[in-house]
């Protein structure tokens, strides 16, 4: 099994892919910082004023906690799953369109194993990819933006229903506790793109269907005539990782949603691991 | 094999767990935190209700066949004052203030540029022994309530100022609809009613009630920046920064479960009930009354 992650692991890291997603991220970054910085400049310079008495946005509610916050929360549900789609959805369906697929499987290594073994290099990879982005942030946060506590209020981002602050230090161990939860809610697309990728011959076709379903469950979710239907989607239960994010952590609701997101994780592997392990491989 | 059985144990664990950990629904209403033994008459109840109709039909203001009901729900809660918007002007007043046997004085605000208008009730038992007697709660305002206009750009809220007991500090209510289309005219408007209620006297209690048209909460699922998301946490967190609200645990109060409507009050305030009166709404009403009591 160690050897195979080791594998595994130096396949991942050696793939364009895998610095493309890196790199792709750190883009979105000094775009977000643009944006931000330029928006953060017109709303405290004096003008903003004019239309209206009263804003929060003030220099100090403008720092890099709040820059980290926005970016984050604006890529996470959109932009992070694609890439983890991309690298759960090619682990067999590459490898069989490589054509490498079956010499792995003459091996003495069970399926199993050579099918969880993937999926744990894609779960290291993901909390890879999180931490980073979110390190990231913060620290062009810091260097351009400056520090400060953490001011939420209800209203753009729907994180809280009251305002609230996070003291600089502890909004820190929130962003630290986030990369865990953000990574585990990730991982439910992974299972689901794992398991196309065990179902579909071609890479491209796992990928497609698991951004496919993932992004209209997630627009269906967000739309008013869907409502009763949201509480079954599973991108409704991936949101829990931003309650890491409120002042007040209401852990109940986040060990259920993390539990839920476990029973996905699971269901999904299993099924995976199932079909693999009885699929006749023919190329 | 142990691989497998290990992820079914892991499956089981986490569908157990999500079971077991699954958060309880919230208590919406919330009327044991004022100790039961003080008197009655300490405590403030305040009533809003936009009583106006949902967008399909061709009259979205009250309509008049609904006011013997909306009287019914007055009357069979007891408010000290009531908050009411779009009605379509003095005559759906005179009529409600009928159908409730004249136990309130009312008045509507000026509609400005708006076509409908918003109007306050205070309680009117001066002198009325009888209903007393019934056990109905009074307010002994002496003759001492003031009605009046608070401008707010090209529109007005309406405002009453009265005391429920002559010891009792003075209470001023007012009865605000913000727009319905444009984030930034409520903000605009937030803030003007805000400043308005901030230069009061002192010692007056103010209640801003009403239907402000935004919402704030966590419910929405937009993950992405908007202005109009903006303007309406900035109109939010200002009513906050001077007030509390009051109605914030009572949950929805409009259709398509949204809360737009309601009851700020002064940071002291100690409150004691916050509630949506749900089957209030008759006809193609789109709103709820809200209810709220508070401790003077």
């Amino acid at each position: 099994m160690f050897t195979q992650l080791r594998l595994e692991t130096l396949k991942l890291v050696r793939s364009k892919s895998f610095y493309l997603s890196f790199a792709a991220l750190a883009a979105f970054v000094l775009l977000m910082l643009w944006g931000f910085y330029s928006y953060a400049q017109q709303k405290t310079n004096g003008l903003a004023t004019e239309q209206f008495k009263y804003t929060y946005e003030s220099k100090s509610y403008f720092n890099g906690l709040t820059f980290a916050l926005y970016s984050v929360m604006f890529s996470f549900s959109l932009l992070i799953p694609i890439f983890v789609a991309m690298t759960a959805g090619s682990q067999i369906a590459g490898e069989r369109q490589a054509g490498t697929l079956r010499m792995i499987c003459v091996r003495p290594v069970s399926r199993v194993s050579l099918l969880l073994s993937k999926f744990l290099v894609v779960a290291f990879y993901t909390y890879l990819l999180v931490s980073f982005f979110i390190g990231l942030n913060l620290l062009v946060g810091l260097l351009f933006v400056g520090w400060g506590n953490l001011d939420l209020y209800p209203g753009p981002l729907n994180l809280v229903d009251a305002p609230g602050q996070i003291l600089r230090d502890e909004a820190l161990w929130r962003f630290f506790y986030a990369s865990f939860s953000g990574t585990w809610a990730l991982l439910v697309v992974a299972a689901i793109a794992m398991l196309f990728s065990v179902l579909f011959e071609n890479p491209v076709t796992a990928v497609a269907s698991t951004l496919a379903l993932y992004l209209m469950l997630y627009i269906v979710g967000r739309i008013e005539f869907f409502a009763a239907l949201r509480p079954f989607f599973f991108t409704t239960d991936v949101d829990f990782w931003r309650e890491v994010l409120k002042p007040e952590v209401p852990w109940p609701n986040v060990w259920h949603y993390a539990g839920t997101c476990g029973a996905y994780i699971f269901g999904l592997l299993l099924t995976a691991v199932v079909i693999f392990d009885r699929k006749d491989i023919t190329n | 094999m142990w691989l497998k059985l290990l992820l079914v144990a892991f499956f089981l664990m986490s569908l157990l767990g999500a079971f077991v950990l699954a958060p309880k629904p919230q208590l919406r209403v919330n009327n044991n935190t004022v100790d039961a033994r003080r008197p009655d008459s300490r405590r403030l109840r305040l009533l809003t209700w936009n009583i106006g109709n949902g967008d399909l039909e061709s009259e979205t203001r009250a309509h008049t066949e609904d006011l013997p009901a909306v009287a019914r729900v007055i009357k069979d809660n007891d408010p000290d004052a009531v908050a009411l918007q779009e009605l379509t002007g003095e005559d759906q007043l005179r009529l409600l203030l009928a159908h409730l046997s004249n136990r309130y004085r009312g008045y509507v605000c000026s509609p400005g540029s708006a076509d409908r208008t918003d109007a306050v009730l205070v309680k009117d038992n001066s002198g009325d022994t009888a209903r007393t007697n019934r056990g109905r709660r009074r307010v002994d305002h002496d003759g001492d309530v003031r009605f009046s206009n608070v401008p707010a750009g090209d529109r007005f809220a309406a405002a009453v100022t009265f005391r429920l007991k002559t010891d009792l500090p003075q209470i001023v209510l007012v009865s605000a609809h913000a727009d319905a289309f444009s984030a930034a005219r409520r903000r605009a408007f937030a803030e003007v009613v805000v400043d308005w209620a901030r230069v009061q006297p002192r010692n007056a209690l103010v209640f801003i009630a009403g239907d402000f048209n935004l919402e704030v909460n966590t419910r929405n699922k937009n993950d992405l920046f908007t202005d109009d998301a903006k303007h309406d946490s900035e109109s939010y967190a200002y009513l906050l920064k001077y007030f509390r609200d009051l109605g914030r645990d009572a949950g929805e109060t409009s259709i398509n479960d949204r809360r737009i409507d309601y009851v700020f009050g002064p940071e002291t305030a100690s409150q004691s009930r916050a509630e949506v009166l749900r089957g209030a709404a008759v006809g193609r009403m789109d709103h709820l009354p809200l209810l709220v009591e508070v401790e003077l």
